[in-house]
């Protein structure tokens, strides 16, 4: 964020709006940009040239050319698997959304006390391994599981509700890992917004609801933008949890990527999956900003 | 290339110190057990030291081979993988002084490969719920294919090379000699039979638990997962009818500094009849070595692969040279078929 926040505050220097000097500021470093360079270099040697490499592989790995991808388009399942994991990582974003905005709401009214303790519960999760976590969930919502067999004692029901095995499972398993990433940047934004607008359009004779949707929620969307963007990208990527909680059904692709390199051996074909998943995402996040302004809303300026 | 040598630099130098070797395992219980019945002494006898790593991981073998820089001395692995990658010369031909080894052992020809001898055995076998099928339980696999007799999940290994063809095979009535070469459509014919009743695994502990749960009251398991958990007081039990005999092998990658060192000890187990016993006590495995199996208790015997009371309902060795040739590809007819 910060090399684009410097860049665009280089492009904000009146210079002359030709090319040669667009660039020549693009790539002007001053003192403070400087510090981003470590971050750089790093990201350079441990992401860039790694992604380059999965890039070339799945051009070169075993032969030039496009077989890998088309040996993609060859198997239904590739494209089934990889529209799945697009299907049920919206689906998590939009249930962790419906749970994290009120959450995050609620923390902005909680007295100090109880903001840090809403904070702490929001954490804790991500001190505890998601393996662990997955497994736990196996244990509490399988069909023989602790709440089966408790809503069975208790004569609320005489089957036991199938959750595991389904998207439902699936949803429950994820949303609770995705939750922290939510929550944290919708509040930390909610924090920043002047209640006294809320207020102020009262004052104007606006209902308390018409206030808080015309006022609060646009105000808090660059936090919802952040929130959405990261519990997404992040969703696309798992596979144990989904592995555990779900059903053959819920397959998500990084599975798949995972057994071709590890047990097919078939890195080139593995790095196209990869670069099929990479692309789509980016395709989508395109056509989002086409209709919702993302710059503005995660960094806050237009 | 950049990427490649920098992951293969994590352990480098380590391999070529004088006298140590580094094994690599699946890991958990079983590693340690190995490790302790039969490298610790070996190592303690010759003056070499043991260095572990787990779990053993193909793509970090392939790597290391290629990039010239390898740390792992003697790795665990399916047959499968051995078969293939000792043709693609990712591993070390096995010198004369380890095939004559294992001669002298009486270690099954079947299970010996160009590059690789068996370290244990185990098999694919029915595990079931002692609670939910007090009474009679499946003997067979078209019992365990029988879902109205025998109601119920039931639990397959999601992995091609998890027995679960074998099975549909011999459940749906073909001689346990004329398995292979697979017929794949017969299986999974066989297979759509009891499509919505299958759960998948794909670690051992799930195993267990989905038995011991009454989850999946009935699972293709391997069997000394399921005879540890009933050992521990957990309601679940083996059934040998018609069991699918596996092994794992271990192997020596590529330019491996010492390999040497690590071909020693492969002589030194295989004539080590008593630290393949003690293994078997303590990891649950069966010995590879004809003579070992007698030095076992009586009392751990009947559950060990490459014992009579085992052999002798065998439907006989997981054919791992079929394996090699169509992994791939039926991994991929495998997803296909899941994801329908």
């Amino acid at each position: 964020m910060s090399v684009a926040a410097g860049t665009r505050a280089a492009l904000r220097q009146p210079a002359p709006p030709s090319f040669a000097s667009k660039i020549k500021n693009f790539l002007r470093i001053d003192g403070w940009g400087a510090l981003v360079l470590p971050l750089l270099v790093f990201l350079i040697l441990v992401f860039i040239l790694p992604l380059f490499v999965m890039l070339q592989k799945s051009f070169t790995d075993p032969t030039f050319g496009w077989q890998n991808y088309t040996a993609i388009f060859a198997q239904s399942v590739y494209v089934k698997v990889l529209g799945n994991t697009f299907l049920t990582a919206a689906i998590v974003t939009a249930v962790t959304l419906l749970l994290a905005f009120p959450y995050a709401y609620l923390m902005t009214l909680a007295t100090p006390k109880w903001r840090t303790v809403m904070l702490v519960l929001v954490l804790v999760p991500f001190w505890t391994s998601i393996l662990v976590r997955s497994f736990a969930l196996v244990l509490l919502l399988r069909d023989t599981g602790v709440l089966n067999s408790l809503a069975q004692d208790a004569g609320l029901i005489a089957e036991p509700v199938t959750i595991i095995r389904t998207m439902s499972g699936v949803v429950i398993g994820m949303v609770q890992v995705a939750l922290p990433f939510a929550v944290l940047p919708i509040y930390a934004t909610m924090r920043t917004i002047d209640r006294r607008l809320l207020q102020a359009a009262e004052g104007l004779g606006d209902r308390p609801s018409g206030a808080f949707l015309r006022i609060f929620v646009p105000l808090s969307l660059p936090g919802v933008a952040a929130a959405i963007l990261l519990t997404f990208v992040q969703a696309l990527g798992y596979y144990i949890t989904p592995a555990l909680l779900g059903g053959p059904k819920n397959t998500m692709i990084g599975e798949l990527i995972v057994q071709q390199v590890s047990t097919v051996l078939r890195f080139g074909f593995a790095a196209a999956l990869a670069t099929m998943l990479l692309v789509t995402t980016f395709l989508l996040i395109g056509l989002a900003s086409k209709y919702f302004d993302l710059q503005k809303h995660l960094m806050g300026q237009s | 290339m950049l990427a490649l040598s920098l992951s293969a630099c994590g352990g480098a130098g380590t391999a070529s110190d004088e006298k140590s070797l580094t094994v690599t395992m699946w890991g958990g219980q079983a590693q340690s057990a190995h490790v302790a019945s039969y490298f610790t002494p070996w190592a303690a006898e010759s003056g070499v030291t043991i260095k572990e790593d787990s779990p053993t991981d193909y793509a970090k073998i392939e790597t290391q081979v290629n990039a010239g820089k390898v740390n792992w001395g003697v790795v665990e692995v399916e047959p499968n993988f051995a078969n293939t990658a000792c043709e693609k010369g990712l591993l070390e031909k096995l010198p004369q002084r380890v095939i004559d080894a294992a001669k002298a052992a009486g270690v099954p020809e079947a299970q010996m490969g160009e590059c690789a001898i068996p370290n244990l055995q185990y098999t694919f076998s029915i595990a079931y719920n002692t609670e939910v099928f007090a009474d009679k339980h499946p003997t067979n696999w078209a019992e365990f294919f029988d879902t109205k007799t025998f109601p119920g999940k039931r639990g397959f290994w999601k992995y091609a090379t998890g027995g679960l063809f074998e099975a549909a095979l011999l459940a749906d009535g073909v001689p346990a000699d004329k398995l292979y070469p697979l017929d794949l459509p017969r299986a999974f014919a066989k297979l759509d039979t009891i499509k919505k009743d299958i759960v998948w695994y794909d670690t051992g502990d799930q195993q267990t638990q989905l038995v011991a749960s009454g989850e999946a009251p009935l699972v293709q398991a391997w069997n000394g997962r399921i005879t540890k958990a009933a050992a521990e007081g957990q309601a679940v039990a083996n059934d040998y009818g018609q069991n699918l005999i596996s092994y794992d092998q271990v192997v020596i990658p590529k330019g491996y500094p010492n390999a040497e060192l690590a071909a020693d000890w492969m002589v030194w187990f295989l004539g080590n009849g008593q630290a393949q016993a003690d293994d078997a006590v303590a990891s649950g495995y069966g010995p590879v070595s004809s003579d070992a199996i007698g030095l076992v208790p009586e009392a751990d015997r009947k559950d060990l692969a490459g014992s009579e009371e085992v052999s002798k309902d065998s439907a006989g060795l997981i054919d791992y040279s079929y394996w090699a040739k169509n992994y791939d590809s039926v991994t991929e007819e495998l997803n296909n078929w899941i994801a329908k």
